[in-house]
């Protein structure tokens, strides 16, 4: 079951094009890292999956219905905003109420609680509330309806470490507890690699990587060899090469594979994802996106 | 109970670092046939990682046959991790000794044989993981 | 609902508290007055058979709060402030703090948040209004009350009876709609000002004086008693002219009738010729000159007070429901 399509997606504001041409499937139950340098279109992607923009071109559907404007299904989204927008004079315990008001199915002593778990005042005003507490408040708002989709547009951003992890920590605990789907956005890749299991990398207004991160990973390595002139080596077992690195005695290239490598003469070695991510980014042309109608192995670009 | 850690930036992922934790307080007594596993929820809340992440080693080390998990009730250990027997360390010493002295006369330096020490290791646990 | 009230608490309060303060004030200067108006006997005058000419006293009487009368053409600003002040910000805010994007992310449609807030920001504006205007009839009757009862002028009809509550609607539904095509509070709040004042006037100058045909008609020109277009009655031109409608400046009372331009018809005139002199009335005997009065008679006043808030009322609820449309069909 996958919870949001978007097939050939594109955006534009009068003359700017955030996004062009993005088609992805994410599948139900799966933590997604949506990441790519700013002014990409993450915040643009995030925005036409919570059903606050229209597209203006492509579709995107979300539990296989249009989010524009239909309110039971954003009913069952949940979407904190970039730099978390509150209302600077309420107080929690107003925020609280104002989830419980505007929404058909709320848990408020699921939220309250979670509010003294982590130690935020009811009655404090949220101005005066930290980076971090403002951030779990928002999440909490997000998450007192019980929605079915989390999206999370850069909430990482402003917070400490500390604040961070424990921003993650509750999303995780609610990713243990049910089967929700939960999409985030970064522009900081060494963080997502513990949390998220599949990866949408936007770069150009474009979808540049989409699939599961254990199976890129597993699809693409470093291999270290001996300096070599020729430019595009013919390696067995190499689909295509993302990114080189040559110096005076060595040659190192981040390699995407669809075969073993047999050669000697090239020592393998695995490669994290926040090199992954670089190496892409750094080469806008290619590209690791799954055949149409197949999560499965990607086409060369 | 055994208490999970993560290193972030050793590039080993982090399903395979649960299972190597696992093994090793095995290995180390530490865990004994019988003892419960941490739940998905306690560790996804000590870490703050995906829970699909515990699933995976949990699951590795189901196939394995070294643990169960029971529905309702959480996963448990099943049998403990011994070292291979004595005669049988003897005889693997012997076999690296023999190597050793072929690399070194092939010409590697002590350095350059740890170096292929530790890639052959990463290449034959991933794969074995994998 | 509870979301509109908790949000614009602080401007609902402030307007409540502001006019509060101005029917304070209305009331403790009305009572003022009413007691001088009664010490001066001005209702006497006015009361007593025969209609005396109680003009020296009503003069006496408007003299001693001319002050006040500087006042009144402020409270002309009140639908504005309101306008600008409440309608303005109230969706554009949201959109520039982008706390629109909590908003619309509930399970509450946009359309509803959006009547809501335009229901309730509309009804106490009305009933502010309402209450104030009541207040200030009541304060303003010993003044215009008078013996040329002046309700139907510029600048008065606007604020008294019913149409300020009018103007406050449409001051209101003018400042959302702005806020919410420009979503910019300070763009928006200056847009509402020109806006409402482009309205006013043209309405006021163009419209008004045309919701009826206006009643012409013909006066002796006298200098001894009153003639003219009855009391109380909108003047909208008044012209001294001669049998064959050539224009002479002055006015039904005569009293202005100058000097040089009688010349021109009555070559023999001289500059002492007084207005009320025998040689002065044959030359308008002789010539037939009497006044022509283009006007709105009083018993129309309530008539056109009801045309002009309802006109505005329309405008309010046509620019209320664009706004909903917009927000409803808006991209971002």
């Amino acid at each position: 079951m996958t919870a949001i399509v978007a097939t050939g997606l594109g955006m534009r504001y009068g003359k700017r094009v955030a996004l062009r041409d993005c088609s992805m499937e994410i599948p139900s139950g799966s933590v997604t890292a949506l990441v790519g340098p700013n002014g990409a279109g993450k915040t643009t992607l995030l925005l036409l999956a919570a059903g606050l923009l229209a597209p203006t071109a492509g579709t995107i559907t979300v539990l296989d219905r249009t989010p524009d404007r239909d309110v039971e299904l954003i009913s069952r989204i949940g979407f904190v905003a970039q730099d978390v927008p509150l209302y600077g004079s309420f107080t929690v315990a107003e925020m609280l109420r104002f989830g419980q008001k505007m929404n058909h199915h709320w848990d408020q002593q699921l939220a309250q609680q979670r509010m003294e778990k982590l130690q935020i005042p009811l009655n404090q005003q949220v101005h005066e509330l930290s980076g971090g507490q403002r951030a779990q408040v928002s999440l909490a708002l997000a998450l007192g309806k019980k929605p079915d989709i989390l999206l999370l547009d850069e909430p990482l951003a402003s917070l400490d470490p500390l604040a961070r992890r424990e921003f993650m920590r509750v999303v995780m605990e609610t990713a243990a507890d049910s089967k929700i789907t939960i999409v985030l956005s970064s522009h900081l890749v060494a963080d997502l690699e513990r949390v998220c299991d599949h990866l949408v990398v936007l770069s150009s207004s474009r979808t540049q990587v989409v699939g599961e991160i254990g199976t890129l990973l597993d699809g693409h390595c470093v291999l270290v060899g001996p300096h070599c002139d020729s430019r595009e080596p013919d390696i067995a077992g190499v689909a295509s090469i993302v990114e080189r690195t040559d110096s005076e005695r060595q040659t190192s290239l981040l390699v995407r594979t669809n075969g073993p490598i047999l050669d000697p003469k090239w020592i393998s070695e695995p490669v994290t994802l926040e090199d992954l991510v670089l190496a892409y980014l750094a080469r806008p042309g290619a590209t690791a996106l799954p055949a149409p109608r197949a999560m499965s192995q990607a086409s060369a670009s | 109970m055994i208490h999970f850690r993560l290193n972030a930036q050793s590039g080993v992922a982090t399903y395979v670092q649960l299972v190597h934790q696992v093994r090793h307080a095995l290995r180390s007594g530490l865990l004994e046939p019988g003892d419960q596993l941490p739940t998905v929820k306690e560790v996804v809340g000590s870490l703050a990682i995906n829970p699909n992440t515990v699933l995976k080693a949990y699951r590795e080390l189901e196939h394995a046959g070294l643990v169960e998990g029971r529905p309702g009730m959480g996963t448990f250990v099943l049998r403990s991790l011994e070292g291979p027997p004595p005669d049988k360390q003897a005889a693997l010493r012997k076999s690296l000794q023999r190597w050793l002295q072929s690399a070194l006369e092939a010409g590697l330096s002590p350095d350059a044989v740890l170096a292929f020490v530790d890639a052959a290791i990463r290449d034959v646990t991933e794969d074995s993981v994998a | 609902m509870w979301l509109t009230w908790r949000q614009h608490r602080a401007q609902f309060i402030a307007g409540v508290v502001l006019c509060g303060v101005l029917v304070a004030f209305l009331v403790v200067t009305g009572l003022g007055m009413r007691s001088t108006y009664d010490s001066l006997g001005v209702a006497t005058c006015l009361a007593a058979t025969p209609a005396r000419d109680c003009t020296m006293l009503f003069s006496q009487f408007q003299n001693q709060y001319s002050s006040l009368q500087f006042l009144v053409p402020l409270f002309l600003l009140l639908p504005v402030l309101l306008g600008v002040f409440w309608g303005a910000p109230l969706i554009a805010r949201e959109v520039e703090q982008g706390t629109y994007r909590l908003a619309w992310t509930q399970s509450v449609t946009r359309r509803r948040w959006t009547v809501t807030k335009l229901f309730m920001v509309g009804s106490v504006a009305v009933i502010l209004s309402a209450a104030f205007s009541a207040v200030l009839w009541w304060w303003a009757d010993p003044l215009v009350g008078g013996p040329s009862v002046q309700r139907f002028k510029y600048g008065i009809f606007d604020l008294l009876g019913v149409v300020p509550v009018a103007y406050t609607l449409f001051a209101v539904a003018l400042g959302v709609a702005a806020g919410v095509v420009l979503r910019r509070t300070t763009v928006a709040m200056v847009a509402t000002l020109c806006g409402f004042a482009v309205a006013r006037l043209a309405v006021e100058l163009v419209l008004r004086p045309n919701y009826q045909h206006a009643v012409t008609a013909a006066y002796p020109l006298s200098f001894s008693s009153k003639t003219g277009p009855p009391d109380g009655a909108w003047v909208l031109a008044e012209n001294t002219v001669t049998a064959s409608g050539f224009a002479v400046s002055g006015d039904s009372n005569g009293i202005s009738l100058s000097y040089v331009p009688m010349q021109h018809i009555c070559p023999y005139l001289t500059p002492d010729s007084a207005p009320g002199s025998a040689a002065m009335q044959q030359c308008l005997t002789q010539n037939g000159i009497h006044v022509v009065a283009t006007f709105q008679p009083y018993d129309r006043y309530w008539l056109f007070q009801g045309i002009e808030s309802a006109l505005f009322i329309v405008l309010a609820i046509a620019l209320a429901l664009f706004s909903v449309w917009w927000v409803r069909r808006r991209v971002r």
